[in-house]
């Protein structure tokens, strides 16, 4: 995915020597750290090459669903992250699981989905009427999902429906379905990003809300629209994931971080205006390749955890210097905020 | 609190200074009337809360809470924020009830390494424009995975002095409110009454002049991560010394509550603005809510939810307020 196409010419270097023909692509340091790790797990564990990747590909779905509606709420740019995606996906897994018991499996994954969308826009309230910061209203919201989600584990004591169980773990050829549906997801979203007004839009607020705002972008309702897409995509996951593995109340907690991680991993700028939706899948493999090797290595949670965090960090760190944007785009955060507090000064007159 | 920027040609009229100073002079007003409000409705619910020993039990949680906001309020002042700090605080409780009992230098050099990390993250912040949001994210899941790592399960046991600072108990006084006042001047000299304090402000409002005045905006940006780890560091030993226990998850909510508790006192996510005093009620505001809700005997399902809820309505009160001011 050439993500240049989706910049405006201006921000192209002027020289036409320095122009490439074939760009590096944002996600090529994550795909490199894909087949470093696969080739570690080789290494590790001789024999049957492609078993580790067919593996993570019926784990990777899930983490890449979660990351594509966050990279949606990243790409809106500084301040913009979801927090509650974790316990959305505890949520709307009990959801699936105790709808779907009564009315079949299809409308419970569609609660699940609705779910999730409801909680969104808890967050799309707070952000938008009460000016609460995206972190903080995300934070509330997925405390209030926090306690559905004990609610529900109280009252439900049932098991994913046989049917969809099979259907998360149906294969085609080897490959799961459900990667299959993800990548056909992933696609539409990619294309939905360089060729409609919703998708231009994200990434123009991102670049500048103000500028977005002052050429006639409803950045409200982009807002909502991206925070509704991951709060949705958070509960399809979650009610996949009751199939996958089964209703808890600490189902989605890792995804939290794993999702942002995953984004961030894959390319997409962490200060918005920048969405690579084939690095959310780099990103989502490297992420269950990772946790596959070091399982196999046989460290710790603790351990992992520990790696986790410093992997997240150095890329946040590398990606900063490597993409020579990181002073561009934090002048512009610095200018998202101070450009708020000098519009409320002049009103105060 | 803040100088109000009121007309300088002829003394403004009652009602313009009332209004100046609801918007500038005392942003932590809201937070003031909300713990008032919490208090009283405790009160009406459990009389016995006016005594020594009902105030120490029930501001005895908002201890920790209010160092932490402190740390928060620094970290806020120069226009970041920590999200790693509940994870943090639930690591030094881990490392004061096992390394710090059995091998007391090797936890002393535990806790002065997490300083050093923070100077580090102050440095990566300001030297490579990062966000800090996602390199404290992801410095918790460093936390979290060391405390797993140190003690897998909640247990262990503070050492002897530690558990005494707990279990002091002043005649007359409840002994939380001393410390709620040492943390509050802690926070206030470091924030408004040294001259490193405006430095941080100065950082968090206007970069350009400070660099331009001759002063390291990394070393500021460093010395507000240095001054906030360690004012976390005492927020986990007086955690430990009440749970008299170390359990990495046991400050996990600490996150939201500190950003939550500056933000209740007036501050803002811009930087520039510390409100020590803000802070102080806006976390002991937050702690008392926990203590009420547990009081009026609320499903432990439905706790988090309220506490979510109760931190929204008094975000929107604020905005509610500050439209009415202006």
């Amino acid at each position: 995915m050439n993500t240049n196409l989706i910049l405006p010419p201006a921000v192209r270097p002027a020289s036409g020597r320095n122009r490439r023909v074939v760009s590096w692509p944002a996600w090529g340091w994550s795909f490199i750290g894909v087949l470093a790790v696969w080739a570690l797990i080789i290494i590790a564990r001789p024999g049957a090459p492609f078993d580790p990747i067919v593996q993570s590909l019926s784990l990777a779905p899930f983490l890449v669903l979660v990351a594509l509606g966050q990279m949606l709420v990243i790409t809106l740019g500084p301040g913009n992250i979801d927090v509650s995606v974790g316990t959305i996906i505890s949520m709307s897994s009990y959801v699936s699981v105790a709808v779907g018991a009564s009315a079949g499996p299809l409308v419970g994954v569609l609660a699940a989905v609705i779910a999730g969308a409801v909680a969104a826009l808890c967050s799309v309230l707070a952000i938008l009427l009460l000016r609460v910061p995206p972190i903080i209203a995300t934070l509330a919201t997925s405390l209030i999902v926090s306690s559905a989600t004990l609610l529900l584990a109280d009252a439900s004591r049932n098991s994913a429906d046989a049917s969809l169980r099979v259907f998360v773990n149906a294969k085609l050829l080897g490959v799961p379905i459900i990667a299959i549906l993800v990548v056909a997801i992933t696609v539409a979203i990619a294309l939905m990003l360089r060729h409609t007004r919703f998708g231009l839009s994200v990434i123009a607020v991102g670049q500048s809300a103000r500028a977005a705002e002052r050429s006639g972008i409803k950045v409200w309702l982009v807002t909502a629209l991206a925070y509704l897409a991951s709060g949705t995509f958070a509960g399809l996951a979650g009610g996949l994931l009751a199939a996958f593995i089964s209703p808890s109340t600490v189902l989605g907690t890792s995804y939290m971080l794993d999702s942002i991680a995953v984004v961030v991993i894959g390319g997409t700028l962490i200060s918005g205006g920048r969405a690579v939706p084939t690095g959310a899948w780099m990103g989502a493999l490297f992420f269950v390749l990772l946790s596959g090797l070091l399982n196999l290595v046989g460290w710790s949670i603790g351990a992992q955890n520990i790696l986790k965090g410093v992997l997240v960090v150095a890329v946040v760190i590398i990606s900063a210097t490597a993409s020579g944007t990181a002073k561009s785009s934090f002048d512009r955060s610095l200018t998202f905020f101070t450009s708020r507090t000098s519009i409320k000064e002049t009103r105060n007159g | 609190m803040t100088t109000s920027s009121a007309a300088p040609y002829a003394p403004p009229a009652l009602a313009a200074r009332a209004r100046t100073s609801a918007l500038h002079g005392f942003p932590a007003l809201l937070s003031l009337v909300a713990l008032v409000a919490v208090f009283v409705i405790s009160v009406v619910n459990q009389p016995g809360i006016l005594s020594v020993t009902g105030l120490t039990l029930m501001l005895m949680s908002a201890v920790p809470l209010v160092f932490a906001a402190q740390a928060q309020m620094l970290i806020m002042s120069v226009g970041d924020i920590d999200l790693g700090i509940g994870a943090l605080i639930g690591l030094v409780t881990v490392i004061a009830a096992t390394l710090l009992r059995e091998s007391p230098l090797l936890g002393i050099a535990m806790l002065t390494a997490i300083v050093v990390v923070y100077a580090l993250l102050g440095l990566i912040v300001q030297k490579r424009k990062v966000p800090s949001i996602i390199v404290t994210l992801g410095m918790s899941f460093v936390w979290l995975g060391i405390g797993l790592q140190i003690l897998p399960t909640p247990g262990g046991a503070t050492p002897d002095w530690l558990t005494a600072i707990g279990r002091w108990r002043p005649e007359g006084v409840p002994s939380p409110l001393i410390f709620i006042a040492i943390a509050t001047i802690i926070g206030w000299y470091l924030s408004r009454q040294s001259r490193a304090g405006s430095r941080l402000r100065a950082l968090g409002s206007n970069q350009a002049t400070l660099e331009k005045a001759g002063w390291s905006l990394t070393r500021t940006r460093v010395l507000a991560y240095v001054l906030a780890a360690i004012l976390i560091v005492i927020s986990g030993l007086l955690l430990a010394s009440q749970t008299r226990s170390g359990d990495i998850n046991s400050a996990s909510n600490f996150t939201l509550m500190t950003i939550a508790a500056v933000v209740l006192g007036g501050g803002n996510f811009s930087g520039g603005r510390a409100l020590p005093i803000g802070a102080t009620l806006g976390a002991v505001t937050l702690g008392l809510i926990t203590v009420l809700l547990s009081l009026m005997s609320l499903s432990s399902s439905l706790q988090s939810a309220a506490q979510g809820a109760i931190v929204l309505a008094v975000l929107a009160g604020r905005v509610v307020t500050e439209r009415l001011a202006r």
